[in-house]
């Protein structure tokens, strides 16, 4: 594993972790004083500092120790979570993560960039407030180490710890000059010997296999906790042991027992060192021999087990932490980090694996052998499983990127002055990690155009009889093989006459041209529509709402608007689940086959010649169903066959049939991707490539139900330059 | 290879030629990825003449240009010789491939930089900036097409934009 590697893990974690913070400081917020949550937040800063310290991130590890420092005093009690802190630690937050895309550009923080340094420094100074003055914490150690001093130990003033490395150390990516770098960055370390015992011959060295060990002087004022922080890392499967300053005799015989090197010479280490003097030396050696003679040889375990159970007070606390840490770890161990490229690589396999099954089932079919097709069914069962496991891979849920909107609606409310809440539902529902990370950018849009435009001033919200807090909220469900995800306010709602008469206004309708209500409203999805009386930095531009729809329009997905005047709106944001695979139904219009999503497919029925259909419509039991000829809609000129087909498609409400020559039945479909050059078509929706090897179009049913719908109810629908 | 040799390399470029209704074309030939006997083809529908349809190449579906209707003139028609040139064009930051439809491919020539001629500014059936340059072969002219222009993905799906409705 290179370095490079280790950082990038670095950064990520550090993003999820500052992400974490972030989400904490908001909570906050609403429950000041809830000791998980400055726990979470503590955690999570000490976490970002062990790690920047491995990296000899000097810039990241100084800051965010202050921070710590004053998270410190507020786990204590000694300082409360109010307002001005929450704000000043989301700063705080902020400006870490910008350190860290700094690290993640590979810019050097050993001397910062000039736009970042004057809010670093104040930023610190700060922080620095909140902490109590130089001179009652050096009153604090002093009294501190008149508590250790009582405990009659030998006279060495500084900690020892005795380092062996695991021999994956070096593998898994840390660096012992690292951690050495970063206790120097709290203490000094007063004097390094090395033990070389465990190294090989040359010849049998790995050069990638850590045969380090470790005896180090460290003076420092930090507490055991701190120092035992800085070896969070490579605690696994190294042995790591921390003696502070003043122990007692007995600790270090200790010591020297559960390290594997022979005893007289850990002991001259230790002499050199200068931890032991050579009196206290022999006086400890002496101690053991006399122990020994009590007990005989002790079996090794039983040493160890003693030794756990007589810890010193000062490591309980430290311990407890441990133990916290180690639970968050076995969550974690249930994780794997993927790369995504990976994911997609296996998701495209799994595409051709499906179009091969395809073709070899057909041609199975074709050669009428019965065992043969049996295996087919077999493979291609199979094969639908693996499928279904490997899509779900990409799934993530999207409440991360709901929770998100919780600092956006925060900093958008202060900026606009008006009191906001947002509330989130659906956080569980899973999409498409590709989807999930190209929808943020309109989402983030339209959550501010509700803040902004929706959300009346809080006078005129009471005046209305409404309450003063204004309501935005963020919802998500699966319906019929989509996800739908909802943006809503309790603001004033969009006024059609309003929106008409801009319409007219900018030439975008005819004169005289009526309009149903809901197109009224997807009017302010057309280029350069805005209905903003004063433009705002946040929204109101005129360009805006057009972007949010093209964005969805490339994700597959469809936009729709509901409002009320003076009760609010609600826009609905319709996705495909995922951009990759779907299930098909096959069609076939003379020579030409299409796929429509099944699940989009509603029923199938024989349509009787003798009651051709007029004016495009049909009676579906009781009911007018609009119907369309894919045979005249796609202008293919080949003669139609006697019996015909009706495809009855639904979605969002809207329902239509589609007159087809054939049903080829159910198909799995791998979407190939739609290149620019047919992207103006409309009802394409992408190809597919069958089991022969021909290419077969996928129906945008969407985009055709929108038309169809749109042509039966308003024929002379005016054409909107886009 | 000598250094004679490297001179050449460096001065002449490749160029693949092809018929396309009696008239010569070339295109660079680093552009060219291959070139099918013309295969069967998936028409699309509601689309313009100048996008015929799309075709699977090894697993990916790759848009097919009628040139001919590109250059402003009718479908080409498709015979026994009837070929699909597969070339490389840059959309973005990746390359995308497209079919175009000639009536026959002739030859990979390597052609002078200092034997090309600029376009004629009139006279020409094409619009000249589809076209980088001119060159003389004995009794015939072979017209070099400049590609990004003459499949600039924009355009072609504008043109379906303004054409298809």
């Amino acid at each position: 594993m290179d370095m490079d590697e280790v950082l990038k893990v670095f950064i990520a974690e550090s993003q999820e972790l500052l992400q974490q913070m972030e989400e904490a400081l908001l909570m906050l917020e609403h429950a000041p004083g809830d000791s998980d949550t400055i726990n979470a937040i503590f955690r999570a800063a000490h976490t970002i500092k062990g790690s920047a310290g491995l990296f000899g991130l000097d810039a990241i590890v100084a800051f965010t120790h202050i921070a710590e420092s004053v998270l410190d005093r507020v786990r204590s009690g000694e300082l409360r979570f109010d307002a001005e802190l929450t704000a000043l630690f989301l700063q705080v937050r902020d400006h870490l993560g910008e350190l860290v895309r700094l690290v993640d550009e590979g810019i050097d923080l050993s001397s910062l960039p000039a736009e970042v340094q004057p809010l670093h420094t104040q930023l610190g100074d700060c922080l620095s407030r909140y902490l109590p003055s130089t001179d009652s914490q050096s009153q604090l150690r002093a009294t501190e180490r008149i508590e250790r001093g009582h405990e009659h130990g030998l006279s060495a003033d500084h900690w020892h710890i005795s380092l062996r490395f695991g021999p994956d150390t070096l593998r898994n990516g840390m660096d012992p000059l690292g951690l050495f770098r970063y206790l120097n960055t709290f203490g000094r370390i007063v004097s390094l010997v090395p033990v070389l015992d465990r190294m090989p011959a040359a010849a049998e060295m790995d050069p990638e296999t850590c045969y380090l060990g470790f005896e180090v002087a460290f003076y420092s004022d930090a507490d055991k906790a701190t120092i035992d922080g800085a070896f969070e890392f490579v605690r696994e499967d190294s042995l790591i042991r921390i003696l502070p300053p003043h122990s007692k005799s007995d600790q270090y015989l200790e010591l020297i027992r559960a390290l594997p090197e022979e005893d007289m010479r850990l002991g001259e280490i230790l002499m050199r060192c200068g931890t032991l003097t050579a009196t206290e030396l022999q006086e400890v050696l002496h101690t053991q021999v006399q122990s020994q003679q009590r007990a005989e040889t002790r079996p090794i375990g039983q040493v160890l087990m003693e030794e756990s159970l007589v810890q010193p007070p000062v490591i309980a606390a430290a311990l407890q932490k441990q133990q916290q840490i180690k639970d968050n770890r076995n969550n974690e161990n249930n994780l794997i980090r993927v790369d995504a490229s990976k994911l997609d690589r296996l998701i495209d396999l799994v595409g051709e694996l499906i179009i091969a099954g395809a073709g070899a089932q057909m041609t199975a079919q074709r050669c009428g052998h019965s065992e043969m097709q049996e295996a087919t069914e077999v493979l291609s069962r199979l094969v639908e499983e693996v499928r279904d496991s490997a899509l779900p891979l990409r799934m993530v849920q999207i409440g991360a990127t709901f929770n998100r909107f919780q600092r956006v609606v925060r900093d958008v409310s202060r900026e606009i002055s008006k009191d906001i809440a947002l509330s989130i539902s659906g956080g569980e529902t899973e999409l498409d990690k590709t989807v999930v990370e190209r929808i943020t950018d309109p989402l983030t849009h339209l959550v501010r155009n509700a803040m902004d435009h929706g959300i009346e001033p809080a006078d005129k919200r009471m005046a209305n009889a409404k309450p003063a807090q204004g309501r935005v909220w963020l919802n998500a469900f699966h319906d019929a093989g989509s996800i739908v995800i909802e943006v809503g306010d309790d603001g004033g709602g969009l006024d059609p006459q309003r929106i008409l008469a801009k319409a007219r206004e900018r030439g975008m309708l005819n004169e005289g041209q009526q309009l149903a209500e809901k197109d009224v409203f997807n009017l302010i999805f057309e280029p350069g529509f805005s209905t903003a009386e004063q433009v705002s930095n946040l929204s109101g531009r005129g360009v805006g709402m057009d972007v949010v729809k093209r964005n969805i329009t490339a994700l597959r997905g469809t936009i729709d608007l509901d409002s009320k005047l003076g009760q609010g709106t609600t826009v609905r944001i319709r996705l495909p689940l995922t951009l990759a695979i779907i299930d098909g139904f096959l069609v076939n219009v003379g020579q030409a086959s299409y796929v429509i999503p099944l699940e989009l497919v509603e029923e199938c029925i024989e349509l009787n010649s003798d009651e051709p259909f007029e004016r495009g419509h049909l009676e579906l039991r009781g009911q007018m169903l609009p119907v369309v000829r894919l045979r005249e809609l796609f202008e293919d000129d080949s003669p139609r066959p006697r019996r015909e087909s009706v495809v009855v498609v639904h979605q969002a409400g809207l329902r239509a049939g589609l007159v087809v020559d054939q049903l080829l039945g159910e198909f799995q479909t791998v979407i190939k991707p739609l290149s620019k050059v047919f992207s103006a078509c409309p009802g394409l929706g992408g190809f597919t490539i069958l089991g022969d090897g021909t290419v077969a179009l996928i129906l945008d049913i969407p985009s055709l139900l929108g038309q169809l719908t749109r042509v039966s109810e308003a024929p002379q629908r005016a054409r909107i330059e886009a | 290879m000598n250094e004679a040799a490297l001179e050449t390399e460096k001065s002449t470029q490749q160029y693949l030629t092809f018929v396309l209704s009696g008239e010569n074309y070339a295109v660079d030939s680093l552009s060219v990825r291959e070139i099918l006997e013309y295969t069967r083809f998936t028409p699309v529908p509601r689309m313009p003449a100048t996008v015929r349809g799309a075709i699977n190449l090894r697993g990916s579906v790759v848009p097919v240009i009628d040139l001919q209707a590109r250059f402003g003139g009718s479908r080409t028609e498709l015979n026994k010789r009837t070929c699909i040139i597969i070339l490389d064009v840059p959309d973005e930051d990746r390359q995308q491939s497209l079919g175009v439809l000639v009536d026959a491919v002739s030859a990979v020539r390597e052609i002078d930089p200092e034997e090309i001629q600029p376009a004629p500014a009139f006279g020409s059936h094409l619009r000249s900036e589809f076209i980088t340059g001119v060159v003389r072969m004995g009794e015939r002219f072979i017209t070099l097409l400049a590609l990004d222009q003459v499949l600039d993905l924009e355009a072609l799906g504008k043109s379906a934009n303004s054409e298809g409705s």
